[in-house]
């Protein structure tokens, strides 16, 4: 699921650097299943997207057709779906106002965190991605220590003063749900629900590249009620 | 007396006898730009030229690093000499080179050091030859040329040598099907099983095979046949044109007189385009000269005379570009009509005085087209053919029976355009809201997108007409939208922005720019162009325009630019002026072009003022 930020954090960076919304939402059961949630919205950057798909080629990079980027995402919802542990997945896109969501079950978190990985390895150019030996999600049945790799931080010192600002007015939203009430949190950032079945961690993608830390999480849940 | 009859005779022998660099571009030469050094020099000084960063590069290339510590002084090339590049095509092969004067030929030839020389059999004349490149020298200038064959004429006489010899179509000599089809994987292992059992003299050199002709080893391939045939023509063609150049002294000065009174002109650089004989040699035109040979016949009349000249002036704080467009006396008197059109004011109304760039161009369609079928029809009307005919009375019947009262009003031909630099525009964006228990849900709101706005509008009498074709879009789609003074399409650029048309004013205009739409859609009033920039717009001929550099690169939207691409921008800030274009009234004979890069700063010259720029981003892109 980090690794969806990270790439995402890549997609803010150096593709479009105004205001940008990401929604990582997962919900953990008692056995260790869920369902994880994923939203990015890019309507805010509508014109500039338009603008740079009627190119050819941008840099020197050709600029994918919609046609290119729609059997991109379908390949990429089909080699998840193959995966062990993986099901339902489900990937909802709108080019009208650039809203991409994907969602899927998991059998565990491992599950999960192999899958991405995987999938990730399979898609990309590089060989070996130190980044993907990070684990970002770990769950022992009565805690969840969410976290996120350190990648983005050097890149963003490369980057303009108007361009930094820029990425301030995004938004990172994380959620974590369960199915039983969450006793405690570690991050003082975090905000707990109304009915206590919730954490939400809100951010923007430039704290977040300045300091990865600021998602870390360890979110303790209520025994389990015999 | 005797002094001065020396003095005569001496000033004579040098009109006589000096040799410029002029005198060795060759007639076949259809483009030619020609740079005046001694008037160049006396703007920027070598010793100048010779510092700017980029000349390094120059430089490097020029002496090929064998001579380092060189510089552009040290080549051996005479500055007093005009520097001339040209290129052009004929039927059978393609000319491209340059002629420059020499100063030390020692010099010379430590840049063209891959030169070997070759037997001359022309007097007084060297023959100097690296690949294709041949550097001929007489007197004190040279000329470096490359003579190409056109492919086409290669495959020709190939193809009819090949056949002559009786060889089959090389092109079918391959089942490429049956080869594509077979499993190439077994095939290249068959293939390397086959070459290792092979003795080792008869092992091919290339891993490839060419079709032979025969059994015969002796006898040539067909790509070594066409190479063979490539060369020779290579030879053939460079003696024609040694031939003409050297022997019959006729150089392009003496075979066209308006090159040569061009040459005369004092400017710092001048510039020749024969669009005529461009015309001839034009690729997409063979189809006309192979089916209806007396009608491209025709059309080359109707070409004849159509010349571009031009003159580069610098000045101290201009630089300009002046261009004569010539053209015969059929082409011309269509043109002469065209641009004999009345300037309508009311565009003027629309073109805000804080614009950053804008053109207007004023011609009239209908008398345009009345001449052209006045001049064309009975061209095509002569050519015996059925096709022909049948086209020449499709358009006799379209002529006929088409409304051009009608079509000619809508669009009458004037039009003017508009850059009004970056704004804000209202689009919509989606936001996610959440409830207490963390649910989210999408809102639409509003929100704001920077968007280059262009307005572009054309002068019309029949304003009825469009306004027609919006009603019927309106019945069609709720995003068309009669707002009273203007109409709007929404979401029409970028599926994001709306697109404004005002109909108002003899006038139909597009445009992005809300501010026109909702607040001037009966044009701008007190704010809109100055009656100073008025006049001059409406002084030229035909068209006019004008960019302020500095409002132009002060508004470049950054976002739509790459770091790299920004910095360039960012150099260029502070250098930058107004560029003007104006024409002249069209006479059937010509038009006059001006091309006018005014800058402000203090500069010793433009011509310094150009290499800065061009030092500035050469250095940042480097």
């Amino acid at each position: 699921m980090k690794t969806f930020a990270y790439f995402s954090l890549i997609f803010v960076l150096f593709g479009f650097t105004s205001c940008i919304e990401i929604i990582d939402d997962i919900t953990i059961k008692n056995d260790g299943s869920g369902t994880l949630k994923y939203s990015i919205n890019l309507s805010s950057n509508k014109v500039k997207i338009n603008s740079i798909l009627a190119l050819d080629s941008l840099e020197g990079k050709k600029v994918p057709t919609i046609a290119e980027i729609e059997a991109e995402i379908i390949s990429f919802k089909n080699k998840l779906n193959a995966k062990t542990g993986i099901s339902q997945v489900v990937i909802d896109y709108n080019f009208t106002d650039f809203i991409f969501k994907i969602q899927l079950d998991f059998a565990s978190v491992t599950a999960l965190q192999t899958a991405i990985k995987e999938v990730i390895q399979e898609v990309s150019k590089e060989k070996n991605i130190p980044d993907l030996e990070h684990n970002w999600l770990s769950w022992d049945g009565t805690k969840i220590v969410r976290s996120i790799p350190d990648i983005t931080t050097s890149r963003v010192k490369e980057l303009k003063t108007e361009d930094i600002e820029l990425l301030k007015t995004g938004n990172y939203t994380s959620i974590s749900r369960f199915e039983r009430m969450v006793e405690k949190f570690d991050n003082p950032s975090a905000t707990l629900s109304k009915n206590k079945l919730a954490v939400m961690i809100r951010t923007n993608p430039y704290s977040l590249s300045q300091n990865s830390n600021i998602l870390q999480n360890t979110i303790y849940l209520s025994p389990i009620k015999n | 007396m005797k002094f001065y009859s020396f003095v005569f005779c001496l000033f004579l022998g040098n009109l006589v006898f000096a040799q410029q660099s002029e005198d060795l571009i060759p007639k076949d030469a259809v483009t030619v730009f020609s740079i005046n050094n001694i008037s160049l020099l006396q703007k920027i000084s070598m010793d100048d030229l010779v510092r700017y960063e980029f000349m390094e590069e120059v430089q490097q290339e020029l002496f090929d690093g064998s001579t380092s510590g060189k510089t552009l002084k040290d080549s051996g090339i005479d500055f007093n000499q005009k520097l001339n590049v040209f290129y052009g095509r004929g039927d059978a092969y393609e000319v491209s080179g340059f002629t420059f004067g020499i100063k030390n030929k020692e010099e010379l030839f430590q840049v063209f050091d891959d030169f070997e020389k070759i037997e001359s059999t022309y007097p007084n004349v060297e023959f100097y030859s690296s690949y294709f490149n041949n550097l001929i020298i007489r007197g004190n200038s040279a000329l470096l040329i490359r003579v190409e064959p056109t492919m086409e004429k290669v495959d020709e006489v190939t193809d009819s040598i090949w056949y002559a010899r009786g060889n089959e179509d090389p092109w079918t000599m391959y089942d490429y099907e049956e080869e594509m089809e077979s499993d190439s994987a077994y095939q290249e292992i068959l293939e390397e099983e086959i070459f290792e059992e092979m003795e080792e003299e008869d092992k091919p050199v290339s891993s490839y095979d060419f079709p032979d002709a025969d059994e015969d080893p002796n006898q040539k391939n067909y790509y070594e046949l066409r190479d063979s045939v490539q060369v020779q023509m290579q030879m053939g063609f460079l003696k024609t044109l040694c031939d003409e150049l050297l022997v019959k002294k006729i150089s392009l000065a003496d075979f066209d007189p308006r090159f040569a009174k061009q040459l005369t002109h004092a400017s710092e650089g001048i510039f020749y385009l024969d669009n005529s004989r461009n015309l001839e040699k034009a690729k997409g035109l063979w189809y006309f000269q192979t089916m209806f040979p007396s009608l491209y016949d025709d059309l080359k009349n109707l070409y004849s005379e159509n010349i571009l000249l031009g003159d580069l002036v610098l000045k101290e704080n201009s630089v300009e570009f002046l261009m004569e467009a010539h053209y015969g006396e059929e082409l011309g008197s269509i043109y002469e009509k065209m641009n004999d059109s009345k300037f309508d004011k009311n565009i003027l109304k629309y073109i805000h005085n804080d614009n950053t760039a804008y053109f207007t161009y004023n011609i009239d369609l209908r008398e345009a087209y009345e001449q052209a079928y006045k001049i064309i029809m009975p061209i095509l009307t002569d050519e015996r053919n059925a096709q022909m005919s049948a086209n020449v009375l499709t358009i006799e019947l379209l002529n006929e029976f088409l409304n051009k009262d009608a079509l000619f009003g809508t669009y009458k031909g004037s039009l003017f355009g508009t850059f009004n630099g970056i704004k804000k525009i209202k689009t919509k964006k989606i936001i996610f809201t959440y409830d207490e228990e963390f649910n989210y849900i999408e809102e639409e709101t509003e929100a704001e997108e920077d968007m280059p706005i262009f307005t572009l509008g054309f002068t019309t009498d029949r304003g009825d007409i469009p306004e027609k074709v919006l009603k019927h879009l309106s019945r069609l789609t709720s995003r068309f939208e009669n707002k009273g003074n203007y109409w709007v399409y929404e979401n029409a650029i970028l599926e994001s922005a709306p697109l404004y048309m005002i109909n108002k004013n003899g006038l139909f205009i597009f445009t992005n720019d809300q501010d026109l739409a909702i607040n001037h859609a009966n044009g701008y009033g007190k704010e809109a162009l100055s009656k100073k920039d008025s006049k001059k717009s409406k002084k030229s001929g035909f068209v006019y325009g004008m960019i302020d550099w500095a409002q132009t690169i002060e508004r470049f939207p950054r976002d739509f630019f790459n770091a790299e691409q920004n910095s360039i921008i960012d150099a260029m800030r502070g250098k930058t002026g107004t560029m003007e274009l104006t024409s002249s009234k069209t006479t059937a004979e010509k038009t006059n072009f001006k091309l006018v890069y005014n800058f402000e700063g203090i500069y010793d010259n433009s011509g310094k003022y150009l290499l800065d720029l061009l030092n500035s981003v050469y250095v940042i892109s480097k």
